[in-house]
């Protein structure tokens, strides 16, 4: 009764089909040319929205990205009621020796952001107020904290969602840093 | 020696007797010798009590808090509660892989105890099956996962564990999940024993079906438990949300689904051979898939907690083999099981085939949305993702249909279709169908096609399993309604529990979809929201200290909109786990049959307001009543089987009656 029939062979080839596609992706991940958890920014490679904010220190001055155009900048995303930005913050005041930082309080209340800088340190060079969370629509913030890199020409080169760790730090943002300038 | 070098030992016996366990029966199989064949029991056995070592001591080191184990280190804390200290041990990529290895050995323990009556070349060669996958894994385990690897220096505490996955619901929603994988690996070997031997024959089928349903059984209820982990747990307020990692758990429970229909054929027709062969194959493939898809990195995931693509490579490997050998043979030896087509379309086996391809249509298009997107980047370097709109325009009809077919199935006759019953029960099907579609109508505003035919099919397959009820054990003057019930079948049972599980499980998707309401708000306290016929007054955010969490806590009260009555007070939580410095937002639920109270307290202060996300979802918990409705017809199924099963080959010993019954059954 054994007969050869071209259409067993059907779910073979499918499979081995699969199978080559879930080897390419696997591939490229490993080879790190792909990350699945990289959340794509639309911003990257335009110009940084500039969103009017209130600067923490004075109420009446406004904080304007144009002014720091000519070098390249980090902007970071926190606040003082998320945990992990306390945990980045040693990390934001080792690369402030080498860039200049621009903080913004997202939906924050001054005084808390007052004292959180106090307690974790400052490592920014101007703070703006996202009160209302207006700049974070702008910029597609996924969450705080949250981190940009901005270069001379005022444009996103980098976007980082989640904390600064050693590991994004070396592998990602020195890089990116080394291959603007 | 310590008692995690102890569990390792005992972890590289069990791959030592897995391996004699794949070759040895199967050689004694080949040569019919009765020493070699009974070896694989033996072995099966002890590798399971090694396996069954192995994992004891690695709980044993989560209980003990003992940090020199590299894994216990990594995922477990001192202060956590004892409950989830256990359950830490399969929180993690190794320990799930070792409990992954122990249910795998207890399943091939079981079945070298029991099927006493089974041929001995079929169980040889099945536990020979067995065997290669466990020794795959155990290779896997041992060679890149190790779970009792040390370290040097022993840290003062633990890393913790994930708190998203500090939650009962998911300390046993894996081990039943896995329970159900698994449990699909024995219809896999008994698929391949078949393919080899050629045996496969409608006592192949009959011991094969109670291993198809129990793991089958398994399987919904650890689908079912994961999606109300979902639900209470991620606070999103859904119970489905068509993610890889729960799509890669559908395809298998739908392709297992198909084969526990097509078992029946097999058993009942001597047909559709090859098909439950392919079935059988696929199912355990896509549970293969399914197990390893999270942990490869391969797609991204909510449910993802950890992946390390450097396993993918091993994982794959393992696929290729695991998978394409099969199809191989498949591809070799299938033909030979194939059984000349003498069947009339409308009959039971007519509408059993329907069952089959509209599930293997289904399983194909779950398939193509969660693969797809990878495909689409891999060659165009697009990124997509596939969404619930793709997969209501295309899962939903097709289940829609599978529905339809539920009536019809039952009632029909092997060999020939029509019987008495099958008017009658269309009719009542059918009026029902056009009362509940009417009602619906008259009820809600604008309702869209799908709800539409959501709420008719469910008026369909409740009236008509009730007419297939009543035509079953209706009083005659021979037989009383006690008599009918003592001579019904047990599975005819367990198919009317697990269909009308269908119902109820329609009923609550159907409810949540089509009447849930929602309002997202920014509230300050003493603000009232309105929602569903209910007035929610925040009282107060307050702070609190729980055993390793700091929670912002909302304390809303419910009221009757209209009468003011009392319903209820919810405490919707966010909370930070300090040694993870981990955020996680706890949701209040008031589950109750009627629907549920539902609140998510999002960020915010006292100033600004907080936002709260409040929801009613009527009938919801329906959608896991139902569930375990269909998890437990089958174990009435099942167990029935056994008071009824004594077909006159019970005693058969000695592959040559075997293959001498099958030549007479062919």
């Amino acid at each position: 009764m054994s007969r050869f029939r071209p259409s067993f062979f059907i779910p073979l080839i499918a499979f081995l089909g699969l199978a080559i596609i879930g080897g390419m992706a696997l591939q490229s991940t490993l080879s790190g040319n792909r990350n699945p958890s990289q959340l794509p920014s639309v911003l990257i490679g335009k110009a940084a929205p500039d969103v009017a904010l209130p600067l923490l220190q004075d109420r009446q001055a406004e904080l304007a990205l144009g002014n720091f155009q000519g070098q390249p900048l980090l902007v970071n995303f926190f606040a003082s009621w998320c945990a992990p930005c306390r945990a980045e913050a040693p990390a934001l005041e080792q690369l402030s020796e080498q860039i200049t930082i621009i903080g913004i309080a997202y939906k924050d209340r001054r005084s808390d952001t007052t004292e959180f800088l106090q307690q974790y340190g400052n490592p920014f060079t101007a703070i703006g107020m996202d009160i209302d969370g207006r700049a974070g629509i702008a910029w597609g913030v996924y969450g705080v904290p949250e981190t940009y890199l901005i270069d001379t020409a005022g444009r996103i080169q980098w976007r980082h969602a989640g904390p600064l760790t050693r590991d994004v730090i070396t592998t990602q943002l020195l890089p990116q840093m080394a291959e603007m300038q | 020696m310590g008692l995690t070098e102890f569990g390792h030992f005992a972890l590289i016996s069990a791959f030592v007797l897995s391996l004699i366990q794949s070759a040895v029966p199967l050689y004694g199989a080949a040569r019919q010798d009765m020493q070699l064949m009974l070896i694989g029991p033996a072995a099966a056995l002890s590798a399971a009590i090694a396996s069954l070592i192995a994992f004891g001591a690695l709980v044993t080191a989560f209980i003990r808090s003992d940090f020199s184990v590299a894994l216990v280190a990594n995922h477990s804390h001192s202060a956590k509660p004892l409950i989830y200290k256990i359950s830490g041990t399969w929180g993690n990529h190794e320990g799930s892989l070792l409990l992954w290895i122990l249910i795998l050995m207890i399943y091939g323990a079981v079945l070298a105890l029991s099927g006493r009556g089974m041929p001995t070349h079929l169980k040889a060669r099945i536990l020979a099956v067995q065997g290669m996958i466990s020794s795959g894994f155990l290779a896997f385990s041992l060679f890149t996962s190790n779970p009792f690897a040390r370290l040097a220096d022993a840290p003062m505490d633990g890393k913790g564990l994930n708190p998203i996955l500090q939650d009962p619901g998911l300390a046993i929603h894996p081990p039943m999940l896995y329970l159900g994988y698994v449990g699909l690996s024995i219809a896999f070997a008994f698929a391949v024993a078949g393919l080899i031997s050629g045996d496969v024959d409608r006592l192949w089928a009959k011991w094969m079906r109670p291993w198809i349903m129990a793991a089958w059984c398994a399987l919904t209820l650890g689908i079912a438990l994961g999606s109300w982990w979902a639900y209470y747990e991620l606070g999103w307020g859904g119970w489905w949300f068509w993610d890889p990692v729960e799509n890669a758990s559908l395809m298998p429970w739908l392709a297992a689904t198909a084969m526990l229909h097509s078992a029946i054929v097999v058993e009942k027709r001597g047909q559709l051979k090859s098909w439950t062969v392919l079935l059988a194959i696929l199912a355990f493939s896509l549970s293969l898939v399914g197990t390893f898809i999270v942990r490869s990195g391969l797609l991204t995931s909510v449910h993802s907690f950890a992946s390390d693509p450097a396993r993918g490579v091993f994982i794959l490997g393992i696929l290729l083999v695991a998978v394409g050998v099969p199809l191989l043979l498949y591809a070799w030896r299938g033909p030979r099981l194939m059984t000349i087509a003498d069947f009339n379309l409308k009959s039971r086996e007519g509408a059993l085939i329907a069952n089959n391809m509209l599930l293997v249509v289904a399983t194909a298009i779950v398939l193509l949305g969660t693969f797809y997107p990878l495909g689409l980047e891999m060659i165009t370097g697009a990124r997509i993702t596939v969404g619930p709109p793709y997969f209501d325009a295309t899962f939903n009809p097709v289940m829609g249909v599978l529905t339809v077919i539920m009536v019809l199935g039952p009632v029909m006759a092997w060999r020939r279709g029509a019987t008495p019953r099958i008017k009658t029960t269309i009719l009542a099907a059918a009026v029902a169908a056009a009362i509940s579609g009417i009602v619906g109508i008259a009820l809600v505003n604008d309702m869209a096609i799908g709800a539409l035919a959501a709420v008719m099919l469910i008026g369909w397959l409740a009236a008509g399993i009730g007419a297939d009820i009543w035509a079953q054990l209706r009083p005659s003057p021979q037989f009383s309604l006690a008599a009918r019930w003592q001579r019904l079948p047990r599975d005819v049972l367990g198919m009317w529990i697990a269909h009308f599980g269908i119902v109820v499980f329609l009923l609550g998707a159907t409810g949540d979809g089509l009447f849930r309401s929602e309002q997202v708000v920014r509230a300050k306290p003493g603000d009232v929201i309105e929602i569903a016929g209910r007035e929610v007054t925040l009282l107060r955010v307050f702070e609190r200290q729980g055993p390793n969490f700091q929670a912002l806590t909302a304390e809303l009260e419910y009221r009757d909109a209209a009468s003011g009555r009392f319903i209820a007070r919810l405490m919707p939580e966010k909370r930070v786990y300090t040694a993870e410095r981990q955020t996680t937002t706890e949701a209040a639920i008031r589950p109750r049959p009627g629907g549920d109270d539902y609140a998510v307290l999002g960020d915010g202060d006292d100033r600004i307001g907080y936002s709260l996300r409040l929801y009613y979802k009527p009938l919801i918990s329906w959608i896991w009543g139902g569930t375990a409705l269909m998890a437990l017809g089958g174990l009435v199924a099942m167990t029935g089987r056994q008071r009824q099963s004594a077909p006159n080959n019970s005693d058969v010993k000695t592959t040559a009656d075997v293959k001498a019954m099958a030549r007479g059954r062919a």
